[in-house]
């Protein structure tokens, strides 16, 4: 445990070292400092109330997610992209030599390094959302503490595609291919397979059209699903309505790891 | 100890490429034993399967077939690693870190922490005289100051068996010389040195014994003093009057290659024919200035070993 939070610890300065901590914190604080300025615009909150009506709680929490939705996203595209590295570099000649010599098993080498890149994104969507949550509670004295749960379905989001980027990065010793079948799962992929299923799956007739349709979804994780649905219900307060989405997913996180752990054991370096 | 440092029996490593079609034999049914407390030098060509072999046993690589033992412990388990150092060549360490960063960085996957850790890393930068250095990121840093980097993070964790390859790449003469010296050092506290190196020579000055190793193959093995055996040849420094005779004589009395400034090469059956010729150059009123016995470096031995290997073991 001891060596997987040493690799943990010094993944997370290497994000620090290359900017990837202050760029997002820079980020997320102007987020903040943007809602703060928005919420704090004559009549802003006597108009909300007005309008919200008997749905005050409902319209503020979408309110709240308004403000996090596209912040959220733009984090998880930036996170994909600043950690899709860390497993090329950690395998380059000279390092991995050095890593593989020391009293450490390959797995923890690699869980290690996993666990680097999600704690990068946990601490600054954590504090994006602390940050915005803070302002909405403080402005409109409505203390949602449901909000604060969309850390951990935002930073799961960001684990799945990360065990992608993962396994590719073990595979190829680059980059590029696993950052772009991640941003290809949660751009394309999963929203696609959602609208086939829950959208236009009334209009397939073959069942076996049917059974390659629900092979795939089910196969694939739902980040789409993850970061629209299963947030909302969070942070509403109302709790997860449908874990299918959180288990077919956590199943493909642990396949996808499961996987490049076992490549990893056995590669030559 | 009662265990050899390094056991190793038929170990071979056959490297595939995509769909396996092409295969590269790096190491070939290489056995190969090293005592305790003694510096082993591993020689021989670039591609010759040095490198292929210290990952073998450092468990970085995986052996095709064979078997192989570190310290009494086989190859498989990582926990062995604690009473290891490695100091790779080309190693690279991450450049955000500072000198004193990157030790303890692998101090603590040594096991190593707190106090005990601090305490070495400033002992080991003294040691290998970047303490002024500590606080500089690496980045910065030269060859020859990463190369002493290297062999502070190969010793942090006060190892058995230390496999350095090229440890002196980059480093200057007098900062080779001090690489040197800490290799004596180490030894003299009954540590294994097992030494990767192009550089015959500085091979020949501190090791006990030599591995000669060619396309994957151990193509000989033994004690420098054995390997660098004296021949019946003599470099000479003669002064007098006859030596210009000599000289224009030289190949039909003696077997006697003139070196120029007054320098001869002379070869000889035994110190019989030896003693003669002495006898000879007295007569005829020479003076014998100097005379040196010829061995074989190891850069000699080292070359004709590699060419004979290279055809077929004929010379």
């Amino acid at each position: 445990m001891k060596n997987i939070l040493t690799i943990t610890w010094y993944s997370l300065r290497e994000a620090m070292a290359r900017k990837v901590f202050i760029s997002f914190f820079i980020i997320s604080l102007l987020t903040i400092f943007f809602v703060a300025f928005i919420i704090s615009m004559p009549n802003f909150v006597k108009a909300f109330v007005v309008g919200a009506g008997n749905n005050f709680l409902e319209s503020f929490t979408a309110l709240e997610i308004m403000f996090i939705s596209p912040i959220s996203l733009i984090g998880i595209l930036m996170s994909v992209f600043s950690s899709a590295s860390f497993i090329p570099v950690m395998l380059e000649k000279g390092n991995i030599d050095l890593l593989l010599s020391k009293p450490i098993s390959r797995e923890q080498l690699l869980i290690g390094k996993y666990l680097g890149g999600i704690a990068v994104v946990l601490i600054n969507i954590a504090l994006l959302i602390i940050g915005v949550w803070l302002v909405f509670s403080i402005k409109f004295s409505v203390w949602n503490f449901g909000f604060l749960l969309t850390i951990f379905t935002i930073t799961f989001t960001f684990a799945i595609l990360y065990s992608i980027i993962v396994l590719f990065g073990i595979l190829t010793k680059s980059s590029a291919p696993g950052m772009m079948i991640a941003y290809l799962i949660f751009l394309i992929v999963s929203p696609v397979l959602y609208s086939v299923k829950y959208k236009l799956g009334v209009l397939i007739q073959s069942s076996l059209v049917k059974g390659i349709v629900d092979f795939v979804y089910y196969l694939f994780p739902k980040t789409s699903e993850l970061m629209g649905k299963t947030t909302y219900d969070l942070a509403t307060g109302g709790g997860i309505t449908n874990y299918q989405p959180v288990l077919t997913s956590l199943g493909f996180l642990i396949l996808t790891l499961g996987i490049a752990v076992a490549i990893f054991r056995k590669k030559d370096f | 100890m009662d265990f050899n440092a390094i056991e190793t029996s038929t170990l071979s490593k056959v490297y595939s490429s995509a769909f396996g079609r092409k295969k590269i034999e790096a190491l070939s049914g290489l056995t190969l034993t090293v005592a305790p407390g003694t510096i082993f030098g591993f020689l021989g060509p670039n591609g010759a399967g040095k490198t292929t072999f210290v990952k073998l046993l450092l468990g970085i690589t995986f052996p095709t077939s064979g078997s192989a033992k570190i310290l009494g412990e086989d190859i498989s388990g990582y926990k062995i690693k604690s009473k290891i150092g490695y100091l790779p060549e080309n190693h690279k360490y991450p450049a955000y870190l500072k000198g004193s960063e990157v030790l303890d960085f692998y101090g603590k996957l040594s096991g190593m922490d707190g106090d005990i850790l601090r305490k070495k890393i400033d002992e080991l930068l003294e040691l290998v005289q970047l303490t002024q250095w500590k606080k500089t990121k690496v980045k910065a840093y030269s060859k020859g100051m990463m190369q002493r980097l290297g062999l502070a993070q190969a010793l942090l964790n006060d190892p058995e068996l230390i496999f350095l390859d090229e440890p002196t790449d980059g480093v200057d003469p007098i900062g080779r010389k001090e690489i040197r010296d800490i290799l004596l050092e180490l030894k003299s506290r009954n540590k294994t040195i097992f030494l990767n190196s192009h550089l015959l020579s500085e091979v020949e000055q501190i090791t006990d014994r030599v591995g000669i190793l060619n396309k994957g193959k151990l193509i000989k093995e033994g004690t420098v003093k054995e390997l660098t055996q004296k021949r019946e040849e003599y470099k000479l420094s003669l002064e007098g009057a006859a030596v210009n005779d000599l000289v224009n004589h030289a190949n039909n009395e003696f077997n006697l290659t003139s070196l120029g400034e007054g320098y001869f090469n002379l070869k000889v059956t035994d110190s019989n024919e030896l003693n003669k010729i002495l006898d000879a150059f007295r007569a005829k009123g020479i003076m014998i200035k100097e005379m040196v016995q010829q061995k074989d470096s190891l850069e000699d031995i080292f070359i004709s070993l590699i060419k004979e290997s290279e055809n077929g073991g004929v010379k």
